[in-house]
């Protein structure tokens, strides 16, 4: 006589989100990898193939390298400023218990707004030489011309909004981690003699290095996915100047009608973005191991 | 908990209601009709909305005309057709925008309607040709922009500057303009990239000439040749003198630019014609009439008054549309291709829709405000030197797409990051290979210089 077999639910609980993660990203991704080895344009029903012709060309554009460029300062600037003035806002919130709520919302303002709205306030309200900032320094004699406008600045300039807009929310869970760090550790430390600085080397850094290590990974990823403030507030110019890959890949996608090759050279930030989240499942590994 | 199943009830109740609700709420029974359109100003929405919505839908009971307006409509409209979806009346922000549709099959070819309602007969053939693909119709242009001047005649009168007739004029007021700590010119491409596209079919149209363009956009000749070399350096060198709003260029978009000319910061704003839609905004009371308007001034190789002859949008028919959908579709379009809708349009809306019809002496401009009746004159004056032959070639009405690109990114040039030699080759690079693959839109001939 035959068991009767067991039903295992967990393949049904699973079942939805599965199906719209293949419908999603895995039917799309396999699409983008096909796609890059044709001259689609986007419409046409004919598609052919044409090899390694897209990263040929690819790797010979200019504008390719001025792109990954731009992503790797957006890294570097990401992996620094906001990480560094997240940090120290949460730590200084970490001791105001009664008034952080009150701080944390007014920091999270700008993450909360849409890019649209920060790229407008930041075009209109610093950069506009009619009636920003840039023309209230110009009626007192200070003739500076707009960071966007040169394309040794344009760059940076992009970023100082992005991360203005992004260094809150960093703020807030950096202080959500530290707020679990046990506080007989900190106490003990405290006992001992420990500074501020000795605390947060020896006690707390310890204590959320794994959230930090995420939101490393998570920030790397961000940044080669960056898109929307570029395109808002220059389009990647001028004279490409802010060009990361994102609006790289959109440019030729929607002005030019090269599908095909937008999607090779999507698959450079897919690329990327990859290495960091195998970094970060190492890194994951070595701590469990620990 | 039965609280929690009363409100699930009733939350599926009102969810089924809402939804049976929805057909009885769609204007009766009437289907929808649909056009996409770009996030034009406010009070340009509402005249389109009163003068060719309410009309429309009001004609008749079995159609209701719904026009959305979408600051991203290009790509919008690309990704929707891609997927066979999209609206019944397909705009597009020039001719060369429709090439790759029509190579896919996503337009309907427009000859029959052509046919039924004369359009061949009344449009200025140049502008109906470049609508055209090996022959059949696929779109209408449906406003005539051509690059100009526009001056402040006050800035000009008190500081005792005549009006240019010529570049070299042109060019020193600016310089004149600059050393009194004005603007040379107001300009910009701040949130519309493309901006610089009208500067490099200006320098193309004024200083390689018509005749060399016609021969270049014919396959007949390079793009490297002398001619297209000397427009583009003098385009850098017009950035370099800081002709075009300086180091401000970015910083600025064609409204605040407006905006600037009227708060008399600078003599001129050199930009296409479509521009009097932001100059209505600024222009207003006692200044209205401090606005002129120039054809390009002429330069030593094209003496005569000549006009690049741009377009302000296209507009074509969803080939996956219903039959009844695409005869109403053209039957909208044809409203918007006569007299009577360009005289309406025009006093509500100055600037956009110059409607390139062959006769426009019946627009009446008498009740007009200032600005409208400038623009139809500006019209009027392209209609006659398009009859004559004096034109030269907008980038986004008769350059393929990615040819179209190259000229928006001149800016390489401006900023020192590819010499002008090496960007016109690119230029030709791309021009090659959409040449053989017939994207080029039909090249009307410009009269040959004698």
């Amino acid at each position: 006589m035959k068991a009767k077999k067991k039903i295992n639910w967990n393949y049904f609980l699973i079942a939805p989100s599965l199906l719209i993660s293949i419908a999603i990203i895995l039917v799309p991704g396999i699409m983008t990898f096909v796609f890059s080895f044709t001259d689609w344009n986007g419409l046409s029903p004919n598609i052919n193939f044409v090899g390694l012709k897209n990263f040929a060309e690819i790797f010979q554009d200019k504008v390719f390298y001025r792109a990954i460029t731009n992503n790797v300062i957006w890294v570097i600037m990401f992996l620094t400023i906001p990480v560094c003035i997240g940090m120290l806002a949460a730590c200084l919130l970490l001791n105001r218990k009664k008034t952080r709520s009150i701080y944390q919302v007014a920091f999270l303002i700008p993450y909360i707004l849409a890019p649209a709205v920060n790229a407008m306030l930041w075009l209109n309200v610093i950069f506009s030489p009619i009636a920003g900032l840039f023309a209230a320094l110009r009626n007192f004699g200070i003739n500076l011309s707009s960071p966007l406008s040169n394309v040794k600045t344009a760059i940076y300039a992009c970023a100082g909004v992005d991360i203005w807009h992004y260094w809150s929310y960093l703020s807030v869970i950096y202080l959500a981690a530290l707020r679990q760090v046990p506080t007989d550790q900190v106490e003990a430390a405290r006992i001992d003699g420990c500074s501020s600085p000795q605390l947060f080397r020896y006690i707390y850094l310890p204590n959320i290095k794994s959230t930090v290590t995420l939101m490393f990974v998570m920030i790397t990823i961000g940044s080669f996915l960056a898109f929307d403030y570029i395109k808002l507030l220059t389009g990647g110019g001028p004279a490409h100047a802010t060009e990361v890959l994102g609006t790289y890949a959109y440019n030729l996608a929607f002005s030019q009608m090269k599908v095909g090759k937008a999607a090779a050279a999507g698959l450079f930030i897919s690329f990327f973005g990859l290495i960091a989240s195998a970094v970060y499942t190492k890194l994951s590994k070595s701590e469990e191991m620990e | 908990m039965k609280g929690k199943k009363l409100i699930a009830t009733l939350l599926t109740a009102s969810m089924l209601a809402s939804a049976a609700a929805v057909p009885a709420l769609a204007d009766g029974d009437r289907e929808d009709i649909t056009m996409w359109f770009w996030g034009a100003e406010p009070y340009a929405q509402e005249a389109l909305i009163n003068l060719l919505v309410n009309p429309y839908n009001e004609s008749q009971d079995q159609y209701n005309l719904v026009v959305e307006f979408r600051p991203s409509v290009d790509a919008d409209i690309q990704t929707a057709l891609a997927a066979n979806e999209g609206p019944d009346i397909v705009y597009g922000s020039g001719p060369s925008f429709v090439m790759p549709l029509v190579e896919a099959g996503k337009l309907e070819p427009m000859d029959a309607y052509s046919e039924q309602y004369g359009w061949a007969d009344k449009i200025l053939t140049p502008y109906y040709e470049s609508g055209t693909v090996n022959g059949t119709l696929y779109s209408l242009v449906n406003g005539v922009s051509t690059m100009g001047v526009f001056y402040n005649k006050k800035v000009l009168a008190d500081n005792g500057w005549e009006v240019p007739t010529t570049i070299e004029e042109l060019e020193a007021v600016m310089d004149a303009a600059m050393e009194k700590g004005l603007y040379a010119s107001v300009t910009g491409n701040k949130g519309w990239q493309p901006v610089n596209e009208n500067y490099g079919s200006l320098f193309l149209t004024h200083i390689a000439g018509p005749e060399t363009m016609y021969k270049v956009l014919t396959g007949e000749e390079s793009w490297e040749n002398e001619a297209v070399i000397a427009a583009v350096t003098k385009s850098k060198e017009w950035w370099d003198k800081g002709y075009l709003a300086g180091s401000d260029y970015p910083n600025l978009n064609f409204s605040e630019s407006l905006q600037l000319l009227s708060a008399e910061q600078s003599p001129f704003f050199i930009g296409p014609s479509i521009a009097y839609q932001w100059a209505a905004s600024y222009f207003t009371g006692d200044i209205e009439e401090n606005l002129g308007f120039i054809p390009f001034p002429a330069t030593e190789q094209v003496p005569d008054t000549t006009y690049t002859l741009g377009a302000a949008c296209t507009l074509s028919i969803n080939a996956n549309a219903s039959q009844e959908h695409k005869d109403e579709a053209a039957k909208i379009i044809d409203m918007m291709m006569n007299a009577e809708f360009m005289q309406n349009m025009t006093a509500a809306w100055p600037g956009y829709w110059g409607t390139p019809l062959k006769d426009l002496s019946s627009v009446d401009t008498s009740e007009m405000p200032y600005l409208s009746q400038e623009f139809v004159k500006v019209v009027q004056s392209v209609s006659e030197a398009v009859n004559a032959g004096n034109f030269g070639y907008y980038d986004n009405v008769f350059f393929p797409s990615a040819t179209q690109n190259r000229i928006v990114n001149i800016d390489e040039v401006w900023y020192d990051t590819v010499s002008v030699e090496d960007y016109v080759a690119s230029i030709q690079a791309e021009f090659e290979v959409e040449f053989e693959k017939g994207l080029v839109p039909p090249i009307p001939q410009p009269a040959v210089a004698e």
